[in-house]
């Protein structure tokens, strides 16, 4: 398919640099109604997700070349890119605004590359010809409107907030009860009190354009993804939405207008990891495979998914789906983590979410975490992360995106 | 032991600021001594250091508009703590439009101070930044290493040329060479100098004047029967000098430095309200 647009360089540009602080590589998928950048950290523990509806572009031209051996249904081009050679292209966003009129992206299928074009003053073309791999998107899932606390602020706000956090400052903790908000570094037991200067920071709510906590939290997160999603809140001037739950649960870090949606999903510590003192300071971008399975706490929900932009469907199978995933996998063997459980028909999962399921899903996280790994079905290539994917039931429940799934990408 | 201090004046919050910045650039870690009426950042001259020394002096009532102590006893009603002063420049840094700052020594998990900054916010309480910086208590018997250094028997004083230009001449001679010789007379002449194998670059200032010393017995000290051409001189790492200069946010009063030929470089640095002493020994 043919993906063809002009786009506001300031925005994307950030959007670029932010989702570059999650991941090496990215996922770009233009659909028919806009295009979707997406990038998931080596160890899943924080997914990105910008979408820019076709409205954002001045032009924006979509469509699709049909294949025999697929379906009927209009096929996307999901790709991923490498980030570094992507952001020399949106180098000095702030100088390219001035001096660049205009900014194409085209793709073309046939020899695998995306051509992004900037238009510049004084009859200056920059052609940039970045190869793709072919790779089927990922989505991570999330019941954002299932949380019961939901703080909206102004970008300014949040910034304004984390500039007093040093910058190596890796996590930090958000700690909320109905009459109170404080963001504070990230401590543990085994913190050396006499090394590390700590800081806190106390809001009121009245601060917050809304402001809504069902349950008290503390919920720590990897503050250094994050910081990209600031820069591009600030140039958007959206205000941001923080959906979270108690520690454990993910935190997203949203923002959403007319014509772009981001997400920015980070996994939080739970509070069973910080009972554990032999576990390792974490640093969620550094966690390796094997520290991945020891550590209980770092899950997303994963699934392979028909290009859906929307990560948080108020779709009732979702909740159920997060819970329901969970009874499969001890019944198979634990010791198969190399081969992925394939993916089964959503819809003949059975099962309530109740509460003793709930705690059934923490106790079992240690267990969990590696089954709870999203992945495409089949991946051609050898992914730059060492071990294969494992699928899980989707969120759709059409027959369409079920067979989509089964089949191998172009 | 007591410690509380809180400044509301935004003009005293930046200057504060400003020395602590200062005091960063110039020691990974260095000794903070509380008194009734100053307060002083302390780096003692040992081998662990380079041999570099810094005193810096201030009135507490200059900056502070609360300020309570209470020493280790009676009678000696002092606190010295062992500090990262980067930390408190760092705390202070975010705190330009503060209602308030407040300092504190408290002992939660170890003998910290906490900075609270009461910042303006759109709600009707104040938002409020803490810090809580992990400081050491320096016991008694070790405070006679931080006694404040005499000014040494020099050779020349001369005034500075202008830090800016001063700064920019280091900074491009760094890059050369990791030392450099200061050399000046008593006829207000200065000259920075360095000496590689492939290049020589002498930096020449003139017409810098000569602080009057009134010595202390009332007899000549050995600089007034210098010949008034002669050079006094000392090698020193480079890398101090630039670090001394480079942490000058604002112009002095008074810049002036004392050379002792060969040994040591006293450079005294005067604003309205602090003063600030660093030495800098001549490489061997």
């Amino acid at each position: 398919c043919i993906l063809y647009c002009f786009l506001f360089l300031l925005v994307f540009g950030r959007a670029i640099h932010a989702i570059a602080r999650i991941s090496d590589e990215f996922w770009f998928d233009p659909v028919e109604k806009g295009l979707a950048l997406r990038s998931v950290n080596s160890s899943r523990s924080a997914y990105a997700c910008v979408f820019f509806s076709s409205m954002f572009f001045q032009h924006y031209c979509w469509t699709t070349v049909s294949q025999p051996r697929q379906k009927e249904k209009q096929l996307s081009l999901p790709c991923k890119l490498i980030i570094k050679s992507v952001l020399p292209v949106f180098r000095c966003v702030n100088v390219l605004e001035r001096n660049v009129e205009k900014c194409s992206i085209y793709t073309n299928i046939n020899d695998h590359h995306i051509t992004f074009q900037l238009l510049c003053k004084h009859g200056i073309v920059k052609t940039y010809n970045l190869t793709f791999q072919e790779c089927d998107p990922l989505q991570a899932v999330f019941a954002k409107h299932l949380c019961p606390n939901i703080l909206k602020v102004h970008s300014r706000l949040l910034a304004d907030i984390m500039i007093h956090f040093p910058t190596s400052q890796e996590e930090v903790t958000l700690s909320v009860t109905p009459m109170k908000v404080c963001f504070k570094s990230y401590t543990e037991e085994d913190t050396d009190f006499s090394k590390t200067m700590l800081t806190e920071i106390q809001l009121n709510p009245e601060e917050f354009d809304y402001f809504q906590v069902g349950v008290d939290s503390e919920a720590t997160f990897c503050l250094k993804e994050l910081r990209g999603l600031l820069a591009f809140s600030e140039a958007t001037s959206v205000p941001v939405s923080i959906h979270f739950d108690r520690s454990g649960k993910p935190i997203a870090f949203s923002l959403e207008d007319m014509v772009l949606e981001a997400s920015f999903i980070l996994a939080t510590l739970s509070e069973v990891e910080k009972e554990r003192p032999s576990q390792q300071p974490p640093c969620f971008s550094q966690q390796h495979k094997s520290k991945a399975e020891a550590v209980a706490s770092k899950k997303l929900e994963w699934c392979e998914n028909a290009p859906n932009t929307e990560s948080a469907k108020p779709a009732s199978p979702l909740p159920k789906q997060e819970i329901k995933n969970i009874p499969r996998f001890p019944k198979q063997e634990m010791t198969s983590r190399e081969g992925p459980p394939m993916a089964e028909d959503h819809a003949g999962l059975e099962g309530e979410a109740t509460e003793s399921r709930l705690s059934y899903f923490y106790k079992y996280c240690i267990f969990q975490f590696y089954s709870l790994f999203f992945g495409a079905v089949s991946c051609k290539e050898n992914d730059a992360i060492s071990h294969p994917f494992h699928s899980l039931a989707t969120a759709s429940d059409t027959e369409e995106d079920f067979g989509n799934m089964q089949s191998s990408p172009i | 032991m007591r410690f509380r201090a809180k400044i509301v004046d935004l003009a005293c919050l930046n200057h504060f600021s400003r020395v602590t910045n200062t005091i960063a650039k110039l020691a990974r870690t260095c000794t903070l001594r509380l008194t009734a009426r100053k307060l002083y950042f302390i780096l003692s001259d040992k081998v662990a250091n380079g041999g570099v020394g810094m005193w810096c002096e201030l009135c507490q009532g200059n900056f502070f508009d609360e300020f309570q102590m209470e020493g280790v006893a009676a009678e000696h009603n002092e606190i010295y703590l062992e500090i990262v002063p980067e930390n408190l420049s760092r705390a202070l840094k975010t705190a330009q439009s503060a209602k308030a700052v407040k300092i504190k020594l408290t002992n939660k998990h170890c003998p910290c101070l906490r900075v609270a900054v009461e910042l303006p916010s759109l709600s009707s309480s104040s938002r409020i930044v803490t810090h809580d910086i992990p400081v050491g208590v320096i016991p008694r018997r070790l405070w006679n290493d931080f006694r404040e250094p005499s000014v040494p028997d020099f050779d020349v004083s001369i005034y500075l040329p202008a830090l800016k230009t001063m700064k920019s001449v280091v900074e491009r001679m760094k890059n050369l060479s990791n030392s450099i010789v200061i050399e000046a007379n008593l006829s207000g002449e200065m000259n920075l100098k360095i000496e590689t194998d492939l290049v020589c670059v002498t930096t020449h200032f003139k017409d810098l004047g000569n602080p009057p010393w009134a010595s202390e017995d009332g007899c000549q000290s050995s600089a007034q029967d210098r010949d008034l051409e002669s050079m006094a001189e000392a090698c020193i790492d480079i890398k101090k000098l630039q670090q001394l200069l480079a942490g000058q946010q604002v112009n002095p009063t008074k810049a002036l430095c004392n050379i002792v030929s060969k040994r040591i470089v006293h450079f005294v640095l005067l604003h309205e309200d602090v003063s600030l002493q660093y030495f800098i020994p001549a490489l061997a």
